[in-house]
C-alpha cells in the first residue's frame, strides 16, 4: 500500500496549488458567515466577509448554523380574517397543520409566521420601537396579504401575529389554560382590482 | 526501591549542543509537514462509494423538496406570492444571491424552472448524467432558496452542504444508471479518486463547522445550561408532532437529554475524527436527528443531517452494507481503501 503522501502526487503539484487556493476559499466562505451572524458577531469577522461576498451568496453559503440556540423559542402563526367580494368572513392561519400537508409544506409555511414574527415587537412594546420595526416587518406582511388575497379570492384581509405561550413543566402538570400574546399587523386590501 | 538510571542522551539533544540547526532548516521542515499533512487530508484518493450512498439519499430528499416547492409554486416563486420580488432584498444579499426565479417570474416560467430542478433531482438520485444532474440540482436548490428566503430553514441549508461535494467528486461513480450504462469493461467504477476525496473531506469538515457553531450558539442559552432546552421544543406546539409532554414529571431525564445533545454538539467537531469516538458521535447523530424528525415533524432535516453524517462512514463499512447492491469490478484494486475518514 502506498502512504498518503504518495497517493496524494496523483496529481501534479500545480493541480493541487490550484485545488488548495479553491478549497480555502470554499472553506473561507464556510467559516466567515456564522462568524459574522447573526448578532452578537465581531466587526473583524463582518469586514472578512465583505469579499467573500459574492462567493457565499453564490454558493448559498450565508448561514449562521444557530440552530434552536440561544434557546429554543416559543412558537408562532399569522391568524388572518379575509373579506371576500360577498361581503361574507373567512379566517384562517399561517401556518394550519390541518391544510398544509405534507409535513414540509408545512414548515415552509411555518417560516414566514416565524420569520416575520422575529421582526414585530410584542404589542407592549414601547411606541417607537414599534414604530421603527414596523418599517421592517410591514413590506413582508403586505407580501402575505397579497398571497393570501390572491389565493382566497378575498377583498381585504386583517391580520395579526400570535405568540403561542410556552408552559413549563410545572404548567403542563397543572393541566391549565394560557394566554397567547397576539400583536395586530394592520388591514390590507387590493390597491386595484385584482387580475 | 526504585532504582534510578541515567537515560541516554537524545539524539537531537547532543546534536544542538554540537551543532545547533539553523532556524531555516527548521522552518522548512516544520512548513514541509504541514504541506505534506494537508497533501494527505485533501488529495488521497478515496473510494467514491460513501459519495454514492450519499448522492442517493440527498436527489431523495432533494426530489421531495422539489415536489413541495412545485404544490404552491406561484406562492413561493411568483410576483404575487408570499415575498414580491423587489422585497427579496430584505431578507438575503442581494445581489449576490442570485436566482432563476427572478427572470423565470410568470406562472409558466416558473413551473418550467421548477420542473426542471424535479427533473434534475430525479437523475441524481438514480445517477443518470450525474455530473449535470448535480450540478442543475445545486442550481435549483440556490435558485429556489434565495427567491424565497421567508419560507427556507435548515434543511436547505444542509442541501446545499451536501450538493456542493455531489457536485465536485464522482459521486456517480457507483450504484448508479451511469455505471450499469458504461457496463463491465468500461472503467471498471469505483477507483479511489482525489476528487472524491476533496468531496468527502469537504463535507466532512463543513459537517463539523456546522455542528460548532451550532453548539457554540447554544452556549449562549441558559436553558441549555440547566438542562431544559428540550423541554423548549417539546412544550412548542407548532412544531410538535410526537407528544412527549409526558416527560414533565421526570425532569431529569429532559436535563439529561438536553445536556447529551448539548455536548454531543459543541463537541463533535473534535471527536468525530478519532476512529475510537466516531461510532459514538455518530450515533448520538443518528438519535438526535431521528428524534428532531419524528419529536418535531421535521424529517426531511433530519434525513439530511444524517445523510452529511454519512461522510465520515468508511467505504468499506458500506461495501460491506450494500454489497448486493453495488456494481463493482472485483479485480479493480483500490490504492487505499475507504474514505478519507479511515486515515485520520
Amino acid at each position: 500500500m502506498k502512504s498518503p503522501e504518495s497517493n496524494a502526487s496523483r496529481w501534479s503539484p500545480m493541480a493541487r496549488g490550484c485545488a488548495s487556493v479553491a478549497i480555502l476559499a470554499y472553506l473561507a466562505a464556510v467559516i466567515v458567515p456564522p462568524l459574522a451572524g447573526p448578532a452578537p458577531a465581531s466587526e473583524l469577522a463582518s469586514r472578512i466577509l465583505q469579499p467573500l461576498r459574492p462567493l457565499v451568496g453564490a454558493v448559498y453559503l450565508g448561514h449562521g448554523y444557530r440552530f434552536f440556540a440561544p434557546n429554543p423559542g416559543p412558537g408562532h402563526t399569522i391568524r388572518w380574517t379575509m373579506t371576500m367580494p360577498d361581503g361574507s368572513t373567512r379566517s384562517g392561519r399561517i401556518p394550519d397543520e390541518a391544510l398544509d400537508r405534507p409535513r414540509l409544506l408545512y414548515h415552509r409555511r411555518f417560516m414566514v409566521s416565524e420569520k416575520i414574527s422575529a421582526l414585530v415587537p410584542l404589542a407592549d412594546a414601547p411606541a417607537d420601537i414599534r414604530e421603527r420595526a414596523k418599517r421592517d416587518w410591514q413590506p413582508l406582511v403586505k407580501g402575505v396579504a397579497t398571497n393570501l388575497l390572491r389565493r382566497e379570492g378575498g377583498l381585504s384581509v386583517t391580520l395579526e401575529t400570535v405568540e403561542h405561550y410556552l408552559p413549563d413543566p410545572g404548567e403542563v402538570l397543572a393541566s391549565g389554560t394560557y394566554a397567547d400574546a397576539v400583536t395586530p399587523l394592520g388591514s390590507y386590501a387590493w390597491a386595484e382590482p385584482p387580475r | 526501591m526504585t532504582t534510578v538510571r541515567s537515560l541516554p542522551a537524545r539524539r537531537t539533544v547532543s546534536r544542538s549542543a554540537a551543532q545547533p540547526p539553523a532556524p531555516v532548516l527548521v522552518s522548512r521542515g516544520w512548513l514541509a509537514e504541514w504541506v505534506a499533512a494537508w497533501n494527505a487530508f485533501w488529495f488521497t484518493p478515496a473510494d467514491p462509494l460513501p459519495l454514492a450512498v450519499i448522492r442517493i439519499v440527498t436527489g431523495l430528499i432533494l426530489t421531495w423538496s422539489c415536489v413541495v416547492w412545485l404544490l404552491d409554486a406561484d406562492a413561493f416563486f411568483g410576483d404575487r406570492g408570499w415575498l414580491r420580488p423587489d422585497q427579496v432584498w430584505r431578507m438575503n444579499d442581494q445581489p449576490w444571491q442570485w436566482s432563476g426565479y427572478f427572470v423565470a417570474s410568470s406562472p409558466t416560467m416558473i413551473r418550467v424552472v421548477a420542473g426542471i430542478s424535479l427533473v434534475a433531482a430525479i437523475l441524481l438520485t438514480i445517477g443518470l448524467a450525474t455530473p449535470l444532474a448535480a450540478l442543475v440540482s445545486f442550481l435549483g436548490l440556490v435558485s429556489a432558496a434565495n427567491r424565497a428566503p421567508l419560507n427556507v430553514f435548515g434543511l436547505d441549508d444542509t442541501l446545499g452542504m451536501l450538493l456542493v461535494p455531489l457536485v465536485i467528486g464522482p459521486s456517480g461513480a457507483r450504484m448508479s444508471v451511469d455505471r450499469l450504462l458504461a457496463g463491465p469493461g468500461q472503467g471498471r467504477g469505483g477507483e479511489s479518486s482525489v476528487r472524491a476525496g476533496i468531496a468527502l473531506r469537504l463535507l466532512q469538515v463543513h459537517l463539523c463547522v456546522v455542528y460548532c457553531f451550532s453548539g457554540a450558539g447554544k452556549l449562549f442559552g441558559a436553558s441549555w445550561w440547566e438542562g431544559t432546552a428540550l423541554w423548549g421544543a417539546i412544550a412548542n406546539d407548532r412544531y410538535r408532532t410526537l407528544d412527549l409532554r409526558g416527560l414533565a414529571g421526570h425532569p431529569l431525564v429532559v436535563n439529561a437529554l438536553t445536556l447529551a445533545t448539548l455536548w454531543w454538539e459543541a463537541t463533535y467537531a473534535a471527536l468525530v475524527w478519532p476512529r475510537l469516538t466516531r461510532p459514538l458521535c455518530l450515533a448520538m447523530a443518528v438519535l438526535v436527528h431521528l428524534g428532531i424528525g419524528l419529536a418535531m415533524g421535521m424529517m426531511e432535516f433530519g434525513l439530511a443531517m444524517i445523510a452529511a453524517n454519512l461522510a465520515f462512514v468508511s467505504a468499506t463499512t458500506f461495501e460491506s452494507l450494500l454489497r448486493p447492491f453495488t456494481f463493482r469490478n472485483p479485480d479493480s484494486p483500490d490504492i487505499l481503501p475507504g474514505t478519507p475518514s479511515d486515515h485520520p
